[in-house]
């Protein structure tokens, strides 16, 4: 099975600096493209998602921070019509470790819903000990 | 009034409208006046699904005039959305007649000048700006609630003067 890949898009450095802290934890990390908004139009980030997700013949994941941003919202006119493009949004640092230690033998949709869900447990609250 | 905000945001909806603008002045309705996107079921319900807390309308600018005055006796308050300055100034000159037009999202393309960070203009930009200026309308860069409105005319007294 070949690798997924991945382009995670955010506001400011927030996209760079979530590999950086995720290469402290994992180990260098390769093969994920890394695009900030700053700066662009609609029209332009879309571009810019577009360019990037061209390539993907297998299809692949579009990781951004927020529901109904701007790269959310490209991210998906850019997904149009490429079955197996998806974006997932609230990317954060345990999911993108958890992407890591799976791309390599998951599918596409299988790893998007897996992402899904690590995602969604991975925000926890730790109460004092009492 | 119902209306909170009239913006001119080249991103259209996005993460400053929803999460800045929407918790501060917590819209029931965002319109978004464009005749290309209005014209797409595909990117109507795209950016109907971008703002989860608000009935998101995506209108032609014919339609959002034919709704102003409904809108602003209308209880719950509303955004509204254009893409750039001439599409302000086409939907004033069709009866929505705003006063305050908040500018903030106008990103670089090329032609255009910088004004600040977030703003870029070009020759037609700024007709449209002085025209709607002539009008009375009062124009405000400022890009999320908490950063302070400063005029468009101090940024760029190019639009000051005709």
């Amino acid at each position: 099975m070949s690798r997924v890949p991945a382009l995670v898009a955010m506001h400011a450095d927030l996209a760079a600096a979530l590999i950086r802290a995720a290469a402290r934890v994992y180990g260098p990390v390769d093969d994920v493209e890394v695009l900030s908004n700053e700066g662009l139009s609609r029209d332009a980030l879309e571009r810019a998602i577009t360019e990037r997700v061209a390539g993907w013949s297998d299809g692949g994941l579009v990781f951004t921070d927020l529901w109904g941003g701007s790269c959310h919202v490209c991210g998906a006119s850019a997904a149009r019509g490429r079955g197996s493009v998806v974006v997932l949004s609230g990317l954060n640092l345990p999911t993108l470790l958890d992407y890591l230690h799976n791309r390599d033998h998951l599918g596409v949709e299988e790893l998007a819903e897996r992402l899904l869900q690590k995602g969604r447990e991975s925000i926890r609250l730790q109460r004092a000990a009492s | 009034m119902s209306w909170l905000l009239v913006r001119v945001d080249d991103r259209l909806i996005h993460g400053q409208v929803v999460v800045a603008w929407g918790a501060r002045l917590r819209p029931a309705r965002i319109w978004v006046a464009d005749d290309g996107v209005a014209a797409s079921a595909w990117e109507r319900d795209l950016l109907q699904s971008a703002a989860p807390d608000a009935e998101v309308r995506v209108a032609t600018l014919a339609e959002v005039a034919g709704a102003w005055e409904s809108e602003a006796a209308a209880a719950g308050g509303a955004f509204l959305l254009v893409r750039d300055l001439p599409t302000a100034l086409a939907l004033h000159d069709a009866g929505a007649c705003f006063r305050l037009l908040n500018l903030g999202g106008l990103h670089y393309a090329p032609g255009k000048d910088k004004v600040n960070e977030y703003v870029y203009l070009d020759a037609r930009d700024r007709d449209s700006a002085r025209t709607l200026l002539a009008r009375g309308v009062v124009l405000e860069v400022q890009d999320v609630p908490a950063a302070r409105p400063v005029s468009l005319a101090s940024l760029d007294p190019a639009c000051a003067t005709s």
